[in-house]
């Protein structure tokens, strides 16, 4: 069987490059971003977070082959920002909303757990 | 998601586009108004901006846990579009890391159990193994005790004097942890260094064993034996299902029911209403029929999608889902707490949003 090992959808080979980018050459403000060992839970994050960026023309992603561990993210800009912008500002927003939902996720814990052990504490 | 983008701008959506924007409708035969609406220039016509802000995103986010005991977490995520929501879930199933056993070392198996078949149910046994203790065994790299849990399992099936059997089961309760390491070292080429008994030592330490302790492994006749060592090794779901921390994780959108014109509860198709789904529809004060909401009511919900078939009820009612309103409910394996499972998802979001950042 020719089915590369599964580590290898996860694992980055050594000497590869985790995201290389190729910009167009036949259109302006346009690219490719080639992900490696990343798959559709990071594929369909970016292309929504990049399309709510006001400088989107395009958008999209694909993994061109499903034994091949890439996946690739096209991206055209209206030329206020270059696609590597865009692309760095939709990863900084998606860190940020993450920070902030396991800081609202920790506060919930923590009101939850401090109730529970106010039951215990009054044999509730 | 849509109420959001409009304190923004003060320009508003009309009501009917808004409604398309935050709601699902759901017909008899199919959903309407599925997608959603992320593009920043969507409304731009309409003088509404649709562009995303962090700001607003944290004026709308909210988590409300509703249920969350060792196993079980059900929690409300509002505020969300469902490619995060999936991100997570994904995450979740595939992405947390945990110990599963990987390399089973059979000595002895005279059981009707076949080695491989053995093998591979012992792997899908949940272990109480912290993960975090532990590295990521790569590829070709020599098991050693940063990366490696040895078990034992030697069990032999006897006749005892009475005439019951002893070991007519075999257990996950049996494996024994090996804190020393292997014991067959020439065969499994594990080696330890030291032992692992000090990662366990703290008094509310756990020493590693199966999650389940009544999982039924083989069974045997009087004279059989199995003896095998197995060997656990950290791993994520993509790689094999065994590693999920979950048993599994989903969810679903918030469901709503809407009146869309005023009708007497006295009326006819009120009245069919009220007796179709009980609980959900009521009078109100002014004996005008009014909905209740609609979560815990599910199955009644799918009677009202039926009843949508007709157009006298339809004209009346409505039954809508919310977009960026997710009901996620994770169910742990038993490995770790599922506020845990979530909170390690988070990070390994955020993890990845910031490594593919750097290496732009």
């Amino acid at each position: 069987m020719n089915q590369p090992d599964r580590y290898v959808q996860f694992v980055l080979p050594a000497g590869e490059q985790k995201v290389s980018y190729k910009a167009d050459t036949k259109l302006a403000h346009a690219g490719t971003f080639s992900f490696r060992s990343e798959d559709h839970t990071i594929g369909n994050l970016l292309r929504m977070q990049l399309h709510s960026d006001k400088a989107m023309v395009v958008a999209g992603y694909r993994i061109p082959h499903p034994l091949e561990p890439v996946m690739v993210v096209r991206v055209q800009t209206n030329g206020t920002k270059s696609p590597e912008e865009a692309m760095q500002h939709a990863l900084q927003d998606l860190a940020s909303e993450y920070e902030l939902m396991l800081n609202e996720f920790d506060a919930q814990i923590g009101e939850v757990t401090r109730q529970a052990d106010d039951r215990q504490l009054h044999g509730l | 998601m849509g109420k959001d983008k409009e304190k923004k701008s003060k320009a508003k959506l009309p009501e009917h586009l808004q409604q398309r924007v935050d709601y699902v409708t759901c017909g008899d035969k199919l959903n309407y108004n599925v997608n959603t609406f992320t593009s920043a220039s969507t409304f731009t016509a309409m003088g509404v901006d649709n562009s995303w802000d962090f700001r607003n995103f944290q004026d709308n986010f909210k988590i409300v846990i509703n249920k969350l005991d060792k196993e079980v977490m059900e929690f409300d995520m509002i505020g969300v579009d469902p490619a995060i929501a999936n991100a997570l879930r994904r995450i979740l199933i595939a992405e947390v890391p945990t110990m599963a056993i990987e390399h089973v070392f059979i000595v002895n198996n005279t059981s009707i159990i076949q080695d491989e078949v053995m093998a591979h149910r012992l792997g899908l046994v949940p272990l109480l193994v912290p993960p975090h203790l532990f590295d990521e065994k790569v590829a070709e790299e020599a098991p050693s005790e940063k990366n490696t849990v040895v078990f034992k399992l030697d069990v032999t099936c006897k006749r005892k004097p009475d005439g019951s059997l002893e070991n007519d089961k075999v257990l996950s309760s049996q494996l024994v942890w090996l804190p020393a390491g292997s014991e067959l070292p020439e065969e499994t080429t594990c080696r330890f260094a030291s032992g692992q008994a000090h990662l366990f030592a703290e008094p509310d330490a756990q020493a590693p064993r199966a999650v389940h302790s009544d999982i039924l492994l083989a069974k045997l006749r009087p004279g059989q034996t199995i003896q095998l060592e197995a060997h656990a090794t950290k791993g994520i779901g993509k790689q094999h299902a065994k590693w999920s921390p979950v048993a599994t994780a989903w969810y679903r959108l918030q469901p709503e029911v809407h009146i869309l014109q005023k009708i007497s509860a006295d009326s006819e198709v009120a009245q069919e209403l009220m007796a179709t789904c009980p609980g959900l529809f009521a009078a109100d004060g002014e004996n005008n029929l009014r909905a209740n909401a609609a979560r815990g009511h599910e199955l009644v919900l799918e009677k009202l999608r039926r009843l949508m078939e007709q157009e006298r009820f339809s004209s009346v009612v409505a039954y809508r889902k919310r977009k960026d309103h997710f009901i996620f409910t994770i169910e742990s394996s038993g490995v770790l707490p599922p506020q845990e499972l979530l909170a390690q998802a988070l990070d390994i979001l955020q993890e990845k949003a910031r490594v593919l950042k750097e290496k732009l």
